[in-house]
């Protein structure tokens, strides 16, 4: 059983709606939720963590929706591991991970605290420091074992490496794959999805696109945003990335969201695509065929 | 265009960057790599006589003027005119109030550019054709920058520059702030510049994938010194250094 | 961006007031409290009149003169800083306490909570401060107290107002995320979190607030609604000397350059403190 599910879900501030339907499951082998800027992943995010209240539909935990489910008990469970800037700047390390812990006080504190830094293999002797004192890859650590300290079941990681230089950034990914936790990860970064999820979600203008086996959607995207999302990263001595259509076209009212940047649009695209089964994953595109033709 | 030779930049008596060659010809495409703290952006500063507080030595020159010995009025005649810097999140530098057309008439009348018979062509001719050559519509200098997207602003600072009649673009990771699908279009419009109008440029990227499809040479940095320098081809197929090797093993 | 054509200017010329004139202001106002903490040893004589010693002109025996009952100036600049300062202490902790307290909780939960906090503000930021202050002091007996909490309750609203913004962008930080979803109660969060990171700009703004507090001070006590005879205040003996200016120019003078002295000092701390902690002050590379 899935531990956290979205059901149909709408999501937004002050009345206007940013994420439209989503449903989706968190399963086991790790999820991945690819959106650029806009596509509205952080909030759905935030939405998974009970941090804001969906405008429609429900966030499933166990058989509970959220509105009514034991917040202390979900609260141990899920964990977010955002940005390095996730520290309270004034607090020292030590403190910031003890804030954590399910036990408080002193007397855990001194127990558990230098184990989770060394879990996520700091020295615990920074302990003492103040986050500036830090790197962003030491910081992108204490981060990670303040969301271990309360001993989560699912771990939700906002672009947890997008700030970090590539070598930080390979080391932070193999603990992030070493944990025995499930995840939910939320980046624009492709190869971050390849390397930690099984599953993935590609946002599009707030609506999930494409859905299905991470390694089927990269190797052969049914959607073209999916397909022009891999085309334009760079590949080490491949051709230049290519721009495939405009991307400052905003999305439609009505019809396809990708309609105004799609290569293959066609006038049935003025009426919006459902998700539906093309080859083991899910796809709202008319010409999904055609797009796995091409 | 920009000729290097024994650059050292000293912040409070630490090298900060050393750089003992760097020559970037017209039309060529020569990036540096490395990640934060490697001296990459305090070398494309100083090329410009950007940095503050930093004692610099050695010889550079940028469209054959020396900078380190130029007047605050000669590094004006270059930095801006004939060599441009694109930054990060160029949005933060435009002037919030002021529409992007009136903006840049503002800075080309403020460089003499369309006075006299210097280039071809009317204000208004020059403005048109430089957003045109970054496949802008003309309509956006109509526009705020606020109602701009980040990929826009991006090449509207090379619209600038191009109007401005840069001949040089130093671009300090010019793309890492955009989604990838606007990166490939800024750096499709860089690669655009470069083959048609012979623009020289200097790329500052910690993006090898990305380096390694445009640029002609690398120079790989790392704590302030050059580790490893050759064509791109060379560099990042055939590592010489470990560092060098290390970066291409940390692409995900 | 190309540097020249934008309209942005390289910000190495911005003005600022180096940190030595904050550092200056600190000092002078150490040495301030002090004189006044210690008034009593330092004084060169009791605060009490001396019939026959009236008017008397600065001199040796009298650096500041006497005032018309015979009272050392110097002695009674000395005193009056205790009143004053105590005034302005006074008048800072009770604002700031009050006000950001409110500020701060309006700012994190957002909401009607704030709409409700705002409003208030608002109602009492529309009225003019001084005018506020004078009704309330007309109204009270007059005292050192009934200028306290006249000139606080037109002082606090600014520091809510303050701090609700600070807080209300505080409240977005993901490490304030990260603690809503530990569980984290959020009257903890607010004082564990938000309070020590809003705190900066709030102490410029006191310790700008500072001299403007004293100046008001000055102001009801010269109009006779604060402190009263024999209390020394500096605002009270510049209202007495007033009338006697063109006569004994010394007995309002030296009371009135003590405001301005400390009015001054406190705002080049306060300038200092926003310069070194503000980062649209400071230079970028």
């Amino acid at each position: 059983m899935t531990m956290l599910r979205a059901e149909r879900v709408t999501l937004g501030y002050a009345g206007r709606a940013v994420v439209h339907d989503v449903s989706l499951d968190i399963t086991a082998g790790g999820v991945g939720l690819i959106g650029e800027s806009g596509s509205g992943k952080t909030i759905l995010a935030r939405a998974f963590l009970g941090l804001l209240t969906p405008m429609a539909g429900n966030i499933w935990y166990g058989d509970q929706t959220l509105k009514k489910a034991d917040m202390r008990k979900f609260r141990k469970d899920v964990q977010p591991v955002f940005q390095a800037e996730a520290l309270d700047p004034r607090m020292r390390i030590g403190a910031s991970v003890a804030e954590a812990l399910p036990v408080r006080g002193p007397r855990a504190a001194r127990a558990r605290v230098p184990e989770l830094l060394e879990q996520v293999g700091l020295d615990p002797g920074l302990a003492a420091r103040r986050p500036h004192q830090l790197s962003g890859g030491q910081r992108q650590r204490v981060v990670i074992a303040r969301a271990l300290a309360a001993g989560p079941r699912l771990l939700i990681l906002d672009e947890p490496t997008s700030a970090l230089d590539v070598t930080v950034q390979a080391r932070i990914l193999d603990l992030i794959a070493s944990l025995d936790t499930e995840r939910l990860l939320i980046t624009h970064n492709l190869a971050v999805v390849r390397r930690l999820c099984r599953t993935s979600h590609v946002l599009f203008a707030g609506r999930v696109v494409e859905s299905g086996p991470t390694r089927d959607l990269l190797a052969d995207p049914a959607h073209p945003y999916t397909r022009a999302l891999r085309d334009a990263v760079p590949k080490l001595g491949g051709s230049p990335p290519q721009a495939r259509g405009t991307t400052e076209a905003v999305p439609a009212e009505t019809g396809c969201p990708f309609r105004l940047r799609c290569p293959l649009a066609a006038p049935e695209c003025e009426r919006p695509p459902v998700l539906r089964d093309v080859r083991g994953r899910q796809v709202a595109c008319h010409r999904a065929e055609d797009v796995l033709v091409t | 265009m920009i000729e290097v030779r024994d650059l050292r930049v000293r912040y409070a008596g630490r090298l900060a960057a050393d750089v003992p060659e760097l020559d970037v010809g017209a039309g060529e495409c020569v990036a540096i790599v490395g990640e934060s703290g490697s001296g990459k952006s305090t070398t494309l500063l100083s090329l410009l006589g950007l940095t503050q507080d930093a004692e610099i030595s050695g010889h550079v020159r940028v469209c054959g003027v020396d900078v380190l010995a130029a007047s605050p009025r000669g590094l004006r005649e270059i930095r801006g005119a004939r060599a441009a810097l694109v930054m990060q999140s160029p949005q933060s530098a435009l002037s919030p109030a002021t529409r992007l057309g009136v903006l840049m008439r503002r800075a080309l009348k403020l460089h003499g550019v369309g006075r006299g018979a210097d280039r071809g062509g009317s204000l208004d001719e020059i403005m048109a054709e430089s957003v045109a050559a970054v496949m802008l519509d003309r309509t956006i200098l109509r526009r705020y920058p606020h109602e701009i997207s980040g990929g826009q602003a991006q090449r509207f600072a090379i619209a600038l520059a191009i109007a401005l009649g840069a001949e040089v673009i130093l671009a300090d990771e010019p793309t890492s702030a955009l989604d990838v699908t606007v990166q490939a279009e800024v750096v499709g419009v860089l690669r655009r510049l470069r083959e048609q109008r012979g623009l020289a440029l200097l790329l500052v990227s910690h993006d090898l994938a990305l380096i390694s499809t445009i640029a002609d040479r690398v120079l790989v940095m790392k704590d302030g010194e050059v580790v490893e320098s050759g064509p791109a081809a060379r560099v990042l197929t055939e590592p010489a250094h470990p560092y060098t090797r290390e970066l291409l093993e940390a692409l995900p | 961006m190309t540097s020249p054509g934008a309209e942005v200017p390289l910000r190495r010329s911005l003005p600022r007031i180096p940190d030595r004139f904050a550092a200056f202001g600190a000092v002078l106002i150490v040495l301030i409290v002090l004189a006044a903490l210690m008034a009593p040893w330092l004084a060169p004589y009791p605060d009490e009149p001396h019939p026959l010693e009236g008017s008397l002109p600065p001199s040796g025996a009298h650096w500041f003169g006497t005032d018309q009952l015979g009272r050392d100036v110097l002695t009674r600049v000395l005193y009056g800083g205790r009143t004053s300062l105590s005034i302005a202490v006074s008048v800072l902790a009770v604002s700031a306490l009050g006000g950001v307290t409110l500020g701060v909780v309006a700012g994190y939960a957002g909401g009607w909570i704030r709409d409700v906090i705002m409003r208030v503000t608002d109602v009492f930021l529309a009225f003019p401060a001084l005018l506020l202050s004078l009704a309330l002091a007309v109204v009270l007996p007059p005292s050192v107290n009934t200028v306290i909490l006249a000139i606080a309750v037109t002082w606090w609203p600014w520091y809510t107002r303050l701090a609700a913004s600070v807080a209300a962008s505080i409240a977005t930080r993901p490490y304030v995320d990260a603690a809503r979803c530990l569980g984290v109660p959020a009257p903890l969060i607010v004082l564990r979190h938000v309070l020590p990171n809003s705190l900066t700009p709030v102490l410029v703004q006191i310790s700008l607030d500072a001299g403007g507090v004293i100046l008001t001070a000055a102001a009801l006590s010269y109009l006779g609604l604060g402190a009263q005879e024999p209390t020394a205040e500096w605002g009270l003996m510049v209202q007495q000397g007033q009338t006697l200016f063109t006569t004994n120019w010394w007995i309002g003078t030296f009371p009135g350059l003590a405001i301005l002295v400390t009015a001054f000092a406190f705002n080049m701390l306060g300038e200092g403190l926003r310069n070194a902690l503000d980062p649209r002050a400071r230079t970028v590379k």
